[in-house]
């Protein structure tokens, strides 16, 4: 007899099938963007080592980026509770929960805004000088990944609204948990490196 | 469509993992202000920056509890960036 052997995974659905996929690539995803962020943080510590001047960690608004920290680290705290909300069956409060992570990112970028300013116009740094450079390569592109989390959060925000996540059904906001606790990750990294060993 | 089809796991407190982030992130700040020797800082804000990362992947992105492939496909590249801050920043 010649019988076909069964594929791996071939006990689960088409759906669950499709959801392992979608999180297998999302983590091979993160990956790869990881391998990008830690090339810029080697490019700005290698910048660092032949550089005449480098700012302080107040000429950096310490300050203003350790709030910054802050309000990541917190919008990270109430994404977790969305997924576990709708993992437990309770839906009802995932649209706060992800409303305020996604306010706290606009926070987030309206202080990264106030302290590019205050470096380009009162500490005088910008892409000419090697400091500035590095720095708003790095920090620039962790934002951009801010703005896509929070255009993605109001989506997600806007879905679970609609009923659309329940306890059987909420691959997509895990998806996009997975995404805002990366960028928030890259930020401990960069929060260290760049301001606070500077 | 989505459809998981998979037991929810008995997770840590995110409440508690998030309080010791703050207070990590508390310690890094004064010790930082505070003017600790060059020589103890770096290693010292390195190695609670990775823990605090660590503590994102593992309880907040929930790899603790997922597939151990997930795990070796994201600790890969973190062995990299690891190894790379560490070299660069305490040289």
């Amino acid at each position: 007899m010649n019988e076909t052997p069964a594929l791996p995974g071939a006990t689960l659905s088409a759906p669950a099938l499709s959801n392992l996929s979608r999180k297998f690539g999302f983590w091979l995803f993160l990956s790869s963007e990881l391998l990008i962020f830690c090339g810029l943080i080697g490019a700005l510590l290698v910048t660092k080592s032949y550089a005449k001047e480098w700012p302080t960690a107040q000429e950096l608004s310490l300050w203003l980026v350790s709030i910054n920290t802050f309000l990541l680290l917190t919008s990270s705290l109430t994404v977790v509770l969305a997924i576990d909300a709708v993992r437990s069956g309770k839906t009802r409060p995932v649209p706060v929960y992800i409303l305020i992570s996604a306010l706290l990112g606009v926070a987030f970028l309206a202080g990264q805004a106030v302290e590019y300013t205050h470096l380009i116009t009162v500490e005088g740094h910008g892409f000419g000088d090697s400091f500035g450079t590095a720095f708003f390569i790095l920090t620039g592109l962790h934002g951009l990944h801010v703005f896509v989390g929070v255009l993605w959060a109001f989506g997600v925000a806007a879905r679970a609204r609609a009923r659309a996540y329940s306890a059987t059904n909420y691959t997509s906001i895990e998806v996009f948990g997975l995404y805002w606790h990366f960028v928030d990750l890259v930020w401990i990294l960069i929060f260290t490196v760049v301001y606070l060993i500077s | 469509m989505d459809h998981a089809e998979t037991t929810p796991h008995r997770y840590t407190s995110p409440k508690v993992v998030f309080l010791i982030l703050f207070i990590a992130t508390i310690v890094e700040v004064g010790a930082t202000l505070a003017g600790v020797p060059r020589k103890l800082l770096v290693p010292a804000l390195l190695s609670i920056s990775f823990v605090k990362a660590a503590l994102v992947a593992l309880y907040f992105m929930h790899l603790r509890y997922e597939k151990l492939i997930y795990g070796v496909i994201f600790i890969t590249p973190a062995a990299f960036a690891i190894l790379l801050m560490v070299i660069l920043a305490t040289r």
